[in-house]
């Protein structure tokens, strides 16, 4: 029972923390190379994000191009329909460099304070 | 039961049920349902599925796309404006009717009418019914806009049933009369009923048609964000 819990809880801590930071990674995927909406579900499998669904990565890249982040073009695909490809755009790389600056900064000021309450626990 | 051939319609049948209910424009359904296709039609030709893909609540899914895409949402609100079209209907058809009787008492009182001047029932009744009528309109529109004045476009709503109403309770009234008079104007619950039900059913309908119509024109912005 402690046990389920303790999962439970662990599952919620990390969608909290992926919610503030899922769209910087987006960002950063489509910045290392072009994808597709359902590409980008597997690229943050492969990156250790865990099963993100397609279902919360959709509407967020929908989000991304409507701040003119992301643009989109579509590109043949030998199994079927043409799919549409994403990519950062000039306004996207530009925030990405930002985003990253603070993520970093942020998460220097965590990792100081945790090895603070580590070291004295 | 869906009748529909494929998973991608039943998914977007569902998200488009989703957007309806949220108050998303025409336009903007349409768009986001063809990009969602698009995208949706793709991933089954790779061998996924689309259901798999949007998970197990397409509703929950379509409300996180709107609301991402940053569409405008106007939720039609039919219950409350009924609600408060009718209130306000009711007390006001009461006040203009002791309003009419008091005024016209109050002329009948003042003011001797010559025996050579003849006004014929019909306009006398006529013109008591019809302030009574413009009363309750009145009362029944301003009542919607101040009760619901944070609702959006209450302001569109109102003025196109204050342009509605008057001809539409009309219309109403006088098929109530061409009932009655096709039945010889009995006084029977059925019958008085029934032409309250038709005057009821005219003004009701009208009020929701003025709200349709006023949330679904002028207010077709562009869904900026679609991918």
């Amino acid at each position: 029972m402690y046990r389920m819990i303790a999962v439970d809880d662990a599952a919620e801590r990390q969608a909290q923390l992926l919610r503030g930071s899922l769209d910087m990674c987006l960002l950063a995927l489509l910045a290392a190379e072009p994808a597709h909406g359902y590409e980008l579900v597997r690229r943050l499998d492969t990156a250790g994000f865990g099963a993100v669904s397609y279902g919360t990565v959709y509407p967020l890249i929908t989000r991304l191009h409507r701040l003119g982040l992301v643009a989109n073009a579509l590109e043949p695909s030998p199994t079927g329909p043409p799919r549409k490809v994403y990519r950062l755009t000039d306004t996207g790389h530009e925030r990405l460099s930002a985003w990253r600056e603070q993520w970093i900064q942020f998460a220097g000021v965590v990792n100081a304070t945790l090895d603070v309450k580590g070291t004295s626990a | 039961m869906s009748t529909s051939a494929s998973p991608v319609d039943d998914l977007l049948a569902a998200a488009d049920r989703q957007w309806r209910t949220l108050g998303v424009q025409r336009g903007d359904r349409l768009a986001l349902g063809t990009d969602l296709r698009a995208e949706l039609e793709a991933a089954q030709a790779d061998g996924l599925a689309p259901a798999e893909l949007l998970g197990a609540d397409p509703a929950a899914f379509a409300r996180r796309l709107a609301e991402e895409a940053g569409v405008e949402r106007l939720p039609p609100r039919y219950g409350p404006i009924l609600a408060a079209a009718f209130f306000g209907a009711v007390v006001a058809l009461i006040v203009g009717f002791v309003l009419a009787t008091g005024l016209h008492e109050a002329f009948v009182a003042a003011f001797d009418l010559p025996r050579s001047v003849h006004v014929p029932v019909w306009l006398a009744g006529g013109g008591f019914y019809a302030g009574v009528a413009a009363v309750t309109i009145a009362g029944s529109v301003f009542t919607v806009r101040v009760l619901l004045r944070d609702a959006p476009r209450i302001r569109h709503t109102t003025t196109r049933m204050a342009l509605l109403l008057p001809p539409a309770v009309a219309a109403a009234v006088a098929a109530a009369v061409a009932f009655g008079n096709a039945l010889d104007y009995p006084l029977t619950p059925f019958a008085i009923g029934a032409e309250v039900a038709i005057v009821l059913v005219g003004f009701l309908a009208t009020t929701v048609l003025a709200r349709r119509w006023s949330i679904t024109s002028g207010g077709t912005a562009e869904a900026g964000g679609r991918p």
